[in-house]
This record gives C-alpha cells, sequence and structure tokens, in this order.
C-alpha cells in the first residue's frame, strides 16, 4: 500500500475541499475529506480493536442511548405525564437530563469541536462552528436553569441537534464511498503493488518501482499490474477496466497482457515490458485522479458562496436574538437564533457536485470513456454543436489504395519510397500503404529525418535526396512541377471523392517534382448514420470538418447524413471554423483523432478523442471515447446532461432549502430540533438525488435496422454535382 | 393490563422471528472472557440500548398521535364529540395500518411475501460492515451503543408495534407499549446469548412458524379493532385474547 494521491480523500478518492484533515491510521498517514471518510476508511480497512472507526460507532450509539433518553423524558415533560400529584419528581428529572446531557454533548460534540478548532487556528470560520456555537448555548442555558435560573430546559434541542448532524455526517460519508466505487479499480494503479521474482525469490513491491523486463507473478483473481508479455502458464484476462469491453481473452505464452486487467483462472508469469507507471492503466488512473481533483465552475462558486455564507449567519444569528429578546422571554429568543445557526449550515452545498461528478466520470470510466476534467462533463451539457473530423472518427480510418498513377517512374519504388515515409505516420493513410506495399512484397526503402507537416503531408530524407508525399499544397510549397497528365489523372481521382496522395522526390540534388498520384478510399462507420442521428435527436447541430478534398467529404457527408461541413481546411483553419460557430451555438465540441486534430481538439470548449487516438490528441482531448466507440458518443452526451441537471437540481435544492428554511427560523417558526432534522434529510435528499444516477440505463449500440440505412448507395452524390461546389459549405438534400 | 401482557407475548412471539436477525447478533456478541458475570452484564446492556431505542421510538410515535390530538382538538370549532370521533376515526386508522403490517409480516415468516426489498435500503451495508466491528469489541460502550443501532435496523415487527404506540396517542402510553413488547423479546434474547449455537435450524425454522402464526392473529385483532366499531372491538378482543 502506498500513499494515496496528493489532494485526494484516501477514502472517497474526491478532493479533500475545505474540510480536509490529516489522520494516521495503521501508521499511515492519512488524507480524509471529512470526518465520516476518515470513519468508513478505518471501517474498510479496520485492524481490530485499535480502530478509531468501532469507536466512532460506539460514540453514535452511546451518543444516541443518551440523547434518546434525554429525548424520551423531555417528551414525558412536555406531554404532561409528570403534571399534577407528580409535580415534586420534576426537579429530579431536571438534574437527571442534565446528568445525561453532559456526557452526551461530550461525546457528539468532540469531533465538530475538533474541527471548529482546526480551522480556527488557520483564521478560518468553519460551518461545524455553527452547530458547536449553536449546540453550546443551549446546553450551557439549560445548565444555568437547573442550577440558578429555573424555566425551561433544552438539553433535548442539544443533544439531538448534535446527533443528527453527526447521523448527516455519516450518510455524506457512505454516499460520497458508493459514488466512487466505479473508480475505484481504475485508481487503484497507483496503489497497487506487484510480485516480482527474483531468482527464487518473491517480494511484494509497489508498482512504480517496477522496471522494463523484471519477472512478475500474478494469481487467478489477481490484476496484472504492468503490461508485459507471458513468460509461464496460460489464462484468461478480462480488460474491461482498459478496453471498456467486459469479455474474456484467452491467454498462452508469449501472449501480451495489459496492466488493469484481471487474471480470470490461471497462475501467470509476465515479463514486464516497461516500467509500472508508464501502463496505460496508470495514465488513465493519472488522468481520472487529475479530473477528480479539479472541481468545476459551478462547485467553485457554490463553495465561494457557501464560505460567505458562516459569517453572514452568525450575524443574521445575533440579529434574530437581538430583535426577539425585546419581544419575547430570552429562551424564545434563544431558540429562534438557534435555529438559524442550525439550519443555515451549508452542508449539502459541498455534495451537491462532487458526487454527481464521481458517479459520472466513474459511469463513462466502466464503458471505457475517460473524463479529463469535470467542467468538461458539464461542457458538454450545453454543447448545441459537434463537429467531426472525418477520417477515423466517421470513417473506418482505414484506408484502401485504389487507384496509383505513376509519372516516369515504377509502380513498385513510388510504393516502397512512400512506405518508408509513411512508416513515420500515425494518419490513416499510413496503414493503406503499409498493406499496399506488402501486399506487393515490398520493403519500404529506408527514411530519415522525417517530419509530419501539419495538415499537408510528410517529408522525408533518403540517401541524402528529399522525399515528400501529401497534398497538392505541399508540392506547390516545395515549388515541385506537376506534369499535366498526372495533374489531369488527380483531378479525376479527387472529383471521384477519394483522397488524394502526391509523392515526389528530388533527384541527384536538382529541384524534385511530383512522381506519382495516389487515391484512396475510406468506408464510413456502419454507425456513424444512426450516431449522428442520435446526436441530432438530442437537438445537436452536427458538422465536419476535415483536411480532405471536398469531394471526398461531400461523399462521407452524405452518406452519414451529414447537411454542413467543410473540407480543406488546415489545423488553424479548424480552429477558425470552430470560432465561426461559437457566436451562433455557444459552447461547441470537436470530435477527432488524429494529429490534425490536435489544435482543434484544444481549440473547442470539449474535445472528444475517439479510438487509438494519438497522444497529442488525448493529451487535448477533454474526454477520450474508446477505439470503435463512437456510437457511445449520444450516451455519453445524455449521461453529460445527466450530471448537470443533477447538480443544478441539487444545488437549487440545496440553496433554495437553506433559504426558505432560514426565513422560517428567522421568523421564529422553526424548532431547533426540527432544523436540525430539516438539514440531514437536505443532506439525504442530495445524496439520494445524485445516486439516481446509478440507475440510468447504460449505452445500447445501435439496432441492425438503425444501421442497415447508414449505407445508402443512393444518397451518393454524382461526381458531376461535387465539381461545381467544391470548397465552399454544402447543403446537400437529406434523402432520408 | 391484558393490552400490555398481550404486546409482552407478542414480543416474546415475534422475539421467535428475531433469531434470524437480531439473534444472530446476540450470539455473534458472545461471551465475556471475564467470566459468567461480565458476559451477562455484555447481554443486559445490548438488550438496554435495544430497549431504549423502542422505547424512543414508542413515546416518539406516542407524541406523533399527541400532537395530532392536540391539533384536532384546538382546530375544531364544533366542540369534543366531534373531535373524539375525528380521534376515533384516526386511532381506527392507524390500527388497521399497524394490522395490516403484521398480516404482511406474518405472510412474510411464511414465506409467501417478500419484504426484503422494502426493508433493505440505503447504505445497508456499509452499516453491516461497521456494526460487525462494534462486536469485536471489548468495553461495556460496545454491546450499548450495537444495541441502540440494534434497535433502528429495519424491522417490520418494530414498524407494526411503532403503529400501535402512535395509535394510542399518549407520550407515556407509546413509550410503555414499546417497552412490554421490547421487554417481551427480552427471554428468547438473552436466551439466544448462551443457547444459540446449541438451537438446530429446524427448531428454529418451527419457531419461525409460531411466531408467524401468532403475529397474523395479532394482526387480525388489530385490524378488527380498526374496522369494527370500538365498543365491539373490545369485546372481540377479549374474545379472540381467551381462545388464543
Amino acid at each position: 500500500m502506498t500513499a494515496t494521491p496528493e489532494g485526494l480523500c484516501r477514502h472517497c478518492l474526491l478532493p479533500l475541499g475545505r474540510r480536509g484533515f490529516a489522520r494516521t491510521v495503521n501508521g499511515e498517514s492519512c488524507q480524509f475529506c471529512c470526518y465520516g471518510c476518515c470513519i468508513a476508511h478505518q471501517v474498510k480497512s479496520g485492524s481490530g480493536e485499535a480502530s478509531e472507526a468501532a469507536w466512532f460507532l460506539v460514540r453514535l450509539g452511546a451518543g444516541g442511548f443518551l440523547s434518546m433518553n434525554i429525548m424520551l423524558f423531555s417528551l414525558l415533560v412536555y406531554s404532561g405525564a409528570f403534571a399534577g400529584t407528580d409535580r415534586q419528581v420534576l426537579p429530579t428529572i431536571q438534574l437527571l437530563l442534565f446528568g445525561l446531557a453532559t456526557p452526551a454533548v461530550l461525546i457528539l460534540g468532540e469531533p465538530f469541536l475538533r474541527e471548529t478548532w482546526s480551522q480556527a487556528r488557520r483564521g478560518r470560520l468553519s460551518t461545524s462552528a455553527l452547530i458547536v456555537l449553536g449546540s453550546l448555548a443551549a446546553y450551557l442555558y439549560s445548565t444555568l436553569a437547573v442550577f440558578r435560573l429555573g424555566g425551561h430546559l433544552y438539553f433535548d434541542t442539544a443533544a439531538m441537534v448534535l446527533m443528527l448532524f453527526t447521523l448527516g455526517r455519516y450518510l455524506e460519508a457512505a454516499g460520497r464511498a458508493r459514488a466512487s466505487r466505479d473508480l475505484a479499480p481504475l485508481l487503484a494503479a497507483e496503489s497497487e503493488s506487484a510480485t516480482v521474482v527474483e531468482g527464487l525469490e518473491e517480494h511484494r513491491r509497489p508498482v512504480r518501482e517496477v522496471r522494463a523486463g523484471m519477472l512478475i507473478r500474478v494469481k487467478p483473481g489477481e490484476r496484472i499490474p504492468v503490461d508485459g508479455l507471458i513468460v509461464e502458464g496460460c489464462s484468461h484476462t478480462d480488460d474491461s477496466v482498459i478496453s471498456g469491453e467486459s469479455r474474456q481473452i484467452a491467454k498462452t505464452v508469449g501472449g501480451s497482457v495489459l496492466a488493469g486487467s484481471i487474471n480470470l483462472d490461471g497462475p501467470l508469469l509476465i515479463r514486464s515490458s516497461g516500467s509500472g507507471d508508464e501502463s496505460r492503466w496508470a495514465q488513465i488512473c493519472r488522468s481520472v485522479r487529475d479530473a477528480l481533483r479539479q472541481s468545476s465552475r459551478t462547485q467553485r462558486l457554490a463553495d465561494r458562496v457557501a464560505s460567505a455564507f458562516v459569517p453572514f449567519v452568525l450575524a443574521l444569528a445575533a440579529l434574530t436574538l437581538v430583535f426577539w429578546a425585546q419581544r419575547l422571554p430570552l429562551d424564545q429568543a434563544m431558540l429562534a437564533a438557534l435555529s438559524v445557526l442550525v439550519v443555515a449550515c451549508p452542508c449539502a452545498v459541498g455534495l451537491a457536485a462532487p458526487m454527481a461528478h464521481s458517479l459520472g466520470i466513474g459511469q463513462l470510466a466502466r464503458h471505457g470513456c475517460l473524463v479529463r476534467s469535470p467542467g468538461a462533463l458539464e461542457a458538454l451539457a450545453v454543447t448545441r454543436l459537434i463537429a467531426f473530423d472525418k477520417t477515423g472518427t466517421l470513417t473506418l480510418g482505414q484506408l484502401q489504395l485504389v487507384d496509383l498513377a505513376a509519372d516516369g517512374v515504377g509502380e513498385d519504388e513510388v510504393l516502397a519510397r512512400l512506405a518508408g515515409l509513411e512508416r513515420h505516420s500515425e494518419h490513416g493513410l499510413a496503414r493503406a500503404i503499409a498493406l499496399a506495399a506488402r501486399a506487393r512484397g515490398l520493403d519500404p526503402i529506408a527514411t530519415e529525418d522525417v517530419q509530419i507537416v501539419p495538415g499537408r503531408g510528410l517529408r522525408g530524407v533518403v540517401d541524402g535526396e528529399l522525399v515528400a508525399a501529401g497534398s497538392g499544397a505541399l508540392m506547390h510549397e516545395l515549388g515541385w512541377q506537376l506534369s499535366p497528365a498526372l495533374a489531369e489523372r488527380a483531378d479525376v481521382m479527387a472529383t471521384s471523392g477519394h483522397s488524394v496522395v502526391f509523392v515526389g522526390w528530388s533527384e541527384k540534388a536538382c529541384a524534385g517534382r511530383a512522381h506519382a498520384a495516389l487515391s484512396f478510399d475510406d468506408t464510413p462507420l456502419p454507425e456513424a448514420r444512426a450516431t449522428l442521428e442520435a446526436l441530432r435527436a438530442l437537438g445537436i447541430r452536427v458538422t465536419l470538418l476535415t483536411g480532405d478534398h471536398a469531394a471526398s467529404a461531400a461523399r462521407v457527408a452524405a452518406t452519414v447524413g451529414v447537411d454542413e461541413w467543410q473540407a480543406g481546411l488546415l489545423p488553424e483553419a479548424k480552429r477558425l471554423a470552430l470560432d465561426q460557430c461559437r457566436p451562433r451555438d455557444g459552447a461547441v465540441a470537436m470530435v477527432g483523432d488524429g494529429l490534425n486534430d490536435g489544435p482543434g481538439l484544444a481549440w473547442a470548449d470539449v474535445g472528444i478523442a475517439v479510438g487509438s487516438a494519438t497522444d497529442l490528441a488525448r493529451e487535448t482531448a477533454d474526454l477520450v471515447l474508446p477505439g470503435d466507440g463512437l456510437w457511445l458518443l449520444p450516451w455519453v452526451v445524455g449521461r453529460a446532461r445527466a450530471v448537470r441537471s443533477t447538480i443544478l437540481a441539487n444545488l437549487t435544492w440545496a440553496f433554495g432549502y437553506n433559504s426558505v428554511a432560514l426565513t422560517c427560523a428567522v421568523l421564529g417558526l422553526l424548532q431547533p430540533i426540527l432544523a436540525a432534522a430539516v438539514m440531514a434529510g437536505s443532506s439525504l435528499l442530495v445524496v439520494l438525488n445524485s445516486l439516481r444516477l446509478e440507475r440510468l440505463p447504460g449505452p445500447s449500440y445501435p439496432s441492425a435496422l438503425q444501421l442497415s440505412a447508414a449505407v445508402r448507395p443512393e444518397s451518393t452524390p454524382q461526381p458531376g454535382e461535387q465539381t461545381q461546389r467544391s470548397r465552399q459549405r454544402l447543403e446537400i438534400p437529406q434523402t432520408l | 393490563m391484558t393490552y400490555y401482557a398481550l404486546l409482552f407475548i407478542a414480543g416474546v412471539a415475534g422475539s421467535f422471528h428475531c433469531i434470524g436477525m437480531c439473534g444472530g447478533f446476540a450470539c455473534a456478541l458472545g461471551g465475556d472472557p471475564r467470566g459468567p458475570g461480565a458476559t451477562v452484564v455484555r447481554h443486559a446492556l445490548y438488550n438496554t440500548g435495544r430497549l431504549t431505542t423502542y422505547c424512543f421510538l414508542g413515546g416518539l410515535a406516542g407524541a406523533l398521535g399527541w400532537s395530532i390530538y392536540t391539533c384536532l382538538g384546538a382546530s375544531s370549532p364544533l366542540g369534543a364529540p366531534v373531535v373524539s370521533e375525528t380521534l376515533n376515526a384516526a386511532q381506527r386508522g392507524l390500527a388497521v395500518i399497524a394490522g395490516l403490517l403484521m398480516v404482511l409480516m406474518a405472510l412474510q415468516f411464511f414465506g409467501f411475501w417478500g419484504m426484503r426489498r422494502l426493508t433493505t435500503g440505503f447504505g445497508g451495508s456499509t452499516l453491516v460492515i461497521a456494526l460487525r466491528s462494534l462486536l469485536t469489541r471489548r468495553g461495556h460502550a460496545a454491546p450499548l451503543a450495537f444495541g441502540v443501532i440494534n434497535g433502528f435496523l429495519p424491522c417490520p415487527l418494530v414498524y407494526a408495534m411503532v403503529a400501535q404506540a402512535a395509535s394510542t396517542f399518549d407520550v407515556l402510553t407509546g413509550c410503555l407499549t414499546m417497552a412490554a413488547f421490547g421487554l417481551g423479546t427480552f427471554p428468547t434474547m438473552l436466551t439466544m446469548g448462551g443457547l444459540g449455537r446449541l438451537l438446530a435450524p429446524r427448531w428454529r425454522q418451527r419457531g419461525v412458524r409460531l411466531a408467524g402464526s401468532f403475529i397474523l392473529a395479532l394482526g387480525l385483532v388489530t385490524l378488527g379493532r380498526g374496522l369494527v366499531p370500538m365498543t365491539a372491538g373490545h369485546g372481540l378482543h377479549h374474545h379472540l385474547w381467551h381462545l388464543a
């Protein structure tokens, strides 16, 4: 066991927040967000007698015993059970109440008092100060009444207020722990340990100390701690933490295993292929943790309001006391002020957003969707426009070589050079080229110094000569000529909607020229159309922004049913296009996968990377969908909206409830015990309302019927139409 | 007095049901290494905690009834007869609720009804884990606390009795109602502390059946008290009581 990352509660893994404190448990220094979590953690990791958790329950139980007796006797007194002949026992009853109340206040009030004190030493006024002040006032007044003044006793108020707030804290902690349940396997990466085999000995070591090449033993039922290859044994694994798909995969010697997957049925010996903190699992873990650590704008605002609240409430309570003291007996006035203190405690406000967020992030993570900041979820919920990149996002991204036009060179030489160059790219074209070269039995020509020219192509060096592949614009920039015949062939290729790549190289230090044009075809994803329709049904406008040729953009746009598209956009132009949409649509989201989209993803309010997103795209994206996960997008949007509406409902409830109750309390209409019950109820309602998110349905893959509508040949426009409309925003009538 | 005796018997019979859940706790609470005396103290504390919770719930329910009473008394412009009539109706309504709860519970004993979903709600598992840690703890406060929390665990029998207590419209009577019931569960629960492990499952099942029959009868009597006019209800009440 290693320490939990800084800034997160050890138990519920939520941000520490204002009430955070440190405590030593089982000899480890742990950070907790609230007292309840500290307790719950100790209950879970309970080390027998010493655990303070049991002490908390003893505290709650013994406090409950005392306060219930106090309440019972007080009720009997109020209901007049000791009226008439039994009147002489009243002083004895009062002494008894004092005897019961003193330990009750000490036992139940101690955590609140400690919290108030530790915050006060840092010059802060915490919300627990309200509770401490309220219950102490009631207790001290009643004590004076017993021994000096006579009059009404409010021991029941003091005890029950403390009791109900303790209960509220416990509910809060239980709710938070439950909310983070889905996230636990994702966040386990950093606290996991591995059984390292060294010679004949085996040691348990933290995962971050594991280096490449170490041998790791994994027992059945354990999580595989690092990426690696199987050296010994065979088993089934469940990769759901990484891929989001829960299915068993058979693994034998030589097979690769992923960190984070569960070894289901056989013992395995694994040779680690990288250090423990480089696995995808560890990366996911870091990104989820970062997401949880940030608080969204809504929550920051709510927190600020809540903290400004405390002094305001203290002033209000004082005013209430002064006001009512002039009109009513002192004890009545004090009761009203006490109600103000108790009812204003904004416990539910602090809980409103984090719980909904971690539930949302956890559920998305369970289906392989990673959220990098809670703000992204809230932004996605209000997004009215989603821009898609084409290649690899709406299409399979698996291009196939369709045509090759060479100008004075052999086709094999073109392919071999191109394959050598594209080996350094992750673009969808590279794979198609590699496949085509392999099909012809060609070896890629080794190329050095390869550079990516964003939005245009690649350039590299072979034997001191420059080689470049990419768009016509790249050839133009290099000053390389196209022969008229080649240009004509390329035009034909482009007008039939295919992606065209020019290949050129320089020879013998002369200026190079374009030697060949290749055309590639890409098929739209089968579920793309159904997905976009589902998004439109959610009231979201869909647009296509691609760096590709207009004709191929038009073809894909028509097939997947997109009305608006812009083609031939460089990364900077994508940013501009997004900017143009902002005034009309407010928040915009961009979905993409490649290097080209990096700036676009970063510039959009929500950047969504799909599938085998390259690292840069993943870094700039706010949300990462799993490979083949485009169909999840409507569900993700729905989930984001549910999270946002839950948070808004929680905050409305918490603030609305507080202000109504506060008004009642100021007017003297609310008994303090009722006020405390109201506040505990408010916390409970926020917890329950957030947990409703758990019950929403999971994603469902589009049905066969929806998919069959995806590829419709008649919706492909004729080449002649496209040339007239190319390079502008097109309005192709929808055929459905 | 017959009323309290009846409730005491209900507690005794009902506690056969308790063998399942609370009896398990009592067994788990086990003995005290410091000797039989300490063990008795331990179990007495546990049961005192439970009884306190029951009394509190009863008193609270009675207070609720009492506040309904004062509300109705204060707000009725037509004077006492109408008040007593409304009260009568309210009292009978509560008796019907209590009776129905008991009948439902009895049916559950016979295996007819799945009330489990109703009674295991939010946070149940968390609470159970937490309670488990209390069981192994030594000292006097732990069993007391355990009893107090145990008393709040969802139990349809307790719900039925609380509804009974509410229908009394008096704090003291409500409290005593629950006290009588709670004391009724004492013999079994105290015995369970020592004998629990010896009792064969088959005997437990018979006990649960027996409890089911008795609670069904009590539920029907309570239901009758709500449905049949008050005076006749008392007659029936006594009649059935003698039959049992």
